[in-house]
């Protein structure tokens, strides 16, 4: 029976072993990542390489065009997505009666959250460019694509939110006369404000890395100049690092393994924002 | 661009009427006849603001579309215009390159017909932003002023702002449902005109990809066979069978060591750590895979002896794409098992089971359905994955179940097709779309079924 014992006991220690390499093998693999790319790419990391722009010259390309692009279609974006998510997970939580219809934008938002982002780059391609002729490659049509793709997680994020705010803060406030509309928007709104907001800075940084559907919407061109507003052409650091891992120059290797330090660096500090915000100002209640 | 200066002569228009309507009532507060309103200043300062911006900025959002095509009918009717090809796409082409020397895009276009066209068009569009510029200024003063004849002592402000806010809500929920709608119905046409150039059976069926379709008659290699078999099978061979084998021990191995073995100050660094692996953007794991894991494996390939690996195989971006997908199984196998309830687990280790046993035994049958649900998921996620298979995976249709030949998948084909250079009429460009939908189809379904296996069989503790 002691042997009995002692068999369950290794198994029990080559269990713990397993999860512990399983989560050594992810460690491990990013680890990997992150070196291969900080020492392809250490040396490119110059001034002149985070103020130039593209061009067929390898030792004269930069980032700043690529960064101006991705910075003006995020504004796009967050200007759409943040007031429409908000706004729909405000409805969604607090006023929608509990009808087929309402069943059925719900469905509709979670499935939107979980449908490839390809998808959402042929409906812009579709909508924006051969139904609306809005001007290709611009950050307007960028945005707007990105803002669909990035909605379903505000509203998502904000109906969490808003569900972790307590209903006796809403009663508390109509006890005291506010309409509906006034307990909504001057009191649960204020306080679920933290938690919408790190979910909507996690949909921006997602929203950053994303390649696939701008490049179906045509930012796929070689753009020399940075563009100057929302509507001139313009590309995105990552389809920046996409055409130049296409080149077949061997020295884009080290110009786009540096910038891909620059933007592992701006997810991770947007991650890390997140985080700190969710900390810092969350309240549990 | 008058449509932007009308944009902001709305909005100007709009504040304006509202500091307006606020003085007002402001005004009426302060009467010495015993002033007191039912609403507050700023209620009615809003309800003007509303009434003056909302109605408008809708006329100039729908006005824009609308306008393209009356500007286009308008340069069509001109002697210019009637002069162009009866070809419907090389005039569209013909007026886009009008429309790009307009707006100062190019000099002069490639077809000589565009330059001549360009003045018409100018006219024609300046004249019709000229009208709905006016329109939309119109209505904004209209809408001023008949909020500004509201500004009563007894007028319930208040509540005709908050009907506003609700139009504003449900509008913005409405949101989501035109998305998808968007997403179907762009998808459903396009396809439809693919499938009228090719039969539904050979694309769903055939098991050829070559989709160059001959230009000129006597064109070499060019087929234009669309069976999409080959791509489905890449895309399950990377993305279903291995991604999963990689995705799905490691994944739910560590979320079992993060939730039974870990101690807390370990749990609280390595979880932010491992949702860093979430959030690495795809195209640079798909650079990774293609500068470093790809050479490897077809180096190990050649070391124990298979000679034809080629370095953009499918085990280079399915191991990939697996370790990307670990985050996703482990936070869903993470929340499936922390959902059990202690008294469970405090049971079987009473009962003197090992920590393992309890968790193979006990836990884990438990937590099966989230379990199942979150692999679904991944699955729906990794075939729906672009960036690591373009970078990583071949371009070539194959039907092999070798891990080290080169295999395509859906999405990269759909990048192919879309960004070459072709005319947008083509079967080859519209095949694109019909893959879209397929694929959409697809992982829908499989969130559908995710979500269902995850709300019927999960145990209702209380």
């Amino acid at each position: 029976m002691l042997r009995r014992v002692r068999r369950r006991y290794a198994a029990e220690r080559r269990f713990r072993a397993l999860g512990l390499a399983a989560i050594g093998v992810s460690l491990a693999f990013l680890a990997f990542l992150i070196v291969t790319m900080v020492s392809r790419g250490m040396g490119g990391l110059t001034l002149d390489f985070l103020k130039g722009s593209d061009s067929t010259d390898p030792a004269m390309v930069g980032v700043w065009g690529a960064l101006k692009g991705s910075f003006l279609t995020i504004l796009v974006t967050m200007g759409i997505a943040f007031p429409v998510g908000v706004l729909a997970a405000l409805y969604l939580e607090e006023f929608a009666p509990r009808n087929r219809w309402t069943d059925l934008v719900e469905v509709s938002i979670n499935n939107l959250a979980a449908v490839p982002s390809i998808i959402f780059g042929l409906l812009g391609l579709a909508v924006f460019l051969n139904l609306m002729h809005l001007p290709r490659s611009a950050p307007l049509v960028g945005g707007l694509t990105l803002a669909l793709m990035t909605m379903p997680v505000i509203v998502i994020a904000g109906r969490n939110a808003i569900k972790s705010v307590p209903p006796s803060i809403r009663d508390a406030a109509l006890g005291v006369g506010a309409s509906p509309m006034q307990v909504v928007f001057h009191h649960v709104l204020p306080l679920a404000l933290p938690g919408i907001l790190t979910g909507t800075i996690i949909g921006m940084a997602r929203a950053l890395g994303e390649t696939a559907p701008l490049l179906m919407i045509g930012m796929r061109a070689f753009i020399t100049v940075p563009p100057g507003g929302i509507a001139d052409p313009a590309t995105v650091l990552p389809v920046q690092i996409f055409l130049w891992s296409d080149e077949v120059d061997r020295a884009f290797v080290e110009k786009t393994s540096a910038a891909i330090i620059v933007l592992l660096l701006f997810m991770l500090a947007m991650n890390g924002l997140a985080i700190v915000l969710r900390n810092r100002f969350e309240r549990r209640w | 661009m008058t449509l932007t200066l009308a944009l902001l002569a709305v909005l100007a228009a709009a504040v304006a009427a509202g500091f307006v309507a606020a003085a007002r009532a402001r005004g009426l507060r302060a009467a010495p006849d015993g002033g007191r309103l039912n609403s507050l200043p700023v209620y009615h300062g809003l309800h003007a603001l509303l009434w003056a911006a909302i109605p408008e900025l809708l006329l100039l959002a729908l006005w824009s579309p609308v306008q393209t095509a009356f500007v286009d009918r308008a340069v069509l009717a001109t002697p210019e215009g009637r002069a162009l090809p009866a070809d419907p796409v090389q005039r569209q082409s013909i007026l886009a390159e009008a429309r790009d020397i307009v707006a100062g895009r190019i000099e002069a276009g490639f077809n000589p017909q565009s330059t001549p066209l360009a003045p018409r068009y100018r006219e024609a569009e300046g004249r019709l932003t000229a009208i709905g510029a006016g329109a939309s200024l119109l209505l904004a003063l209209a809408g001023g002023f008949f909020a500004l004849g509201r500004v009563r002592r007894d007028y319930r402000a208040r509540s005709a702002v908050e009907r506003w806010a609700m139009v504003l809500l449900v509008g913005a929920s409405t949101v989501a449902i035109l998305t998808t709608l968007g997403i179907l119905l762009s998808l459903l046409f396009e396809s439809l005109r693919f499938f009228r150039l090719v039969s539904p059976a050979e694309f769903l069926f055939g098991t050829t990809w070559s989709p160059q379709t001959a230009l000129r008659a006597d064109q070499a290699g060019a087929s234009g066979a669309f069976g999409s078999i080959p791509l489905f099978w890449g895309t399950a061979f990377i993305g279903a069978i291995i991604a999963m084998i990689v995705a799905i021990p490691l994944g739910l191995m560590s979320a079992i060591f993060l939730t039974q073995y870990a101690p807390a100050t370990v749990r609280s660094w390595l979880k932010p750590i491992l949702e860093i692996l979430a959030g690495v953007p795809t195209v640079v794991y798909g650079y990774f895979a293609a500068l470093t894991v790809g050479p490897l494996i077809r180096d190990l390939a050649r070391g124990i002896g298979i000679a034809s690996a080629s370095s953009e195989s499918a085990l280079a971006a399915g191991l990939v794409m697996g370790i990307m997908i670990i985050p996703f199984v482990s936070s869903m196998a993470d929340d499936s098992i922390a959902a059990v309830p202690q008294a469970m687990r405090d049971g079987s280790l009473a009962l003197g089971a090992t920590r393992s046993e309890t968790i193979r035994k006990v836990l884990l049958p438990a937590a099966l359905p989230g379990v199942v649900g979150g692999v679904l998921l991944a699955v729906s996620r990794a075939i729906g994955e672009t960036m690591i298979v373009v970078m990583a995976a071949g371009l070539s249709a194959n039907l092999t179940a070798n891990p080290f030949a080169s295999v395509t998948t859906v999405t990269v084909q759909i990048v192919q097709l879309l960004t070459g250079d072709q005319e947008f009429d083509s079967a080859k460009t519209l095949a694109a779309f019909a893959l879209g939908l397929v694929l959409f189809l697809i992982t829908l379904a499989l969130n559908l079924v995710a979500l269902t296996v995850v709300r019927r069989y999960r145990e209702a503790y209380e």
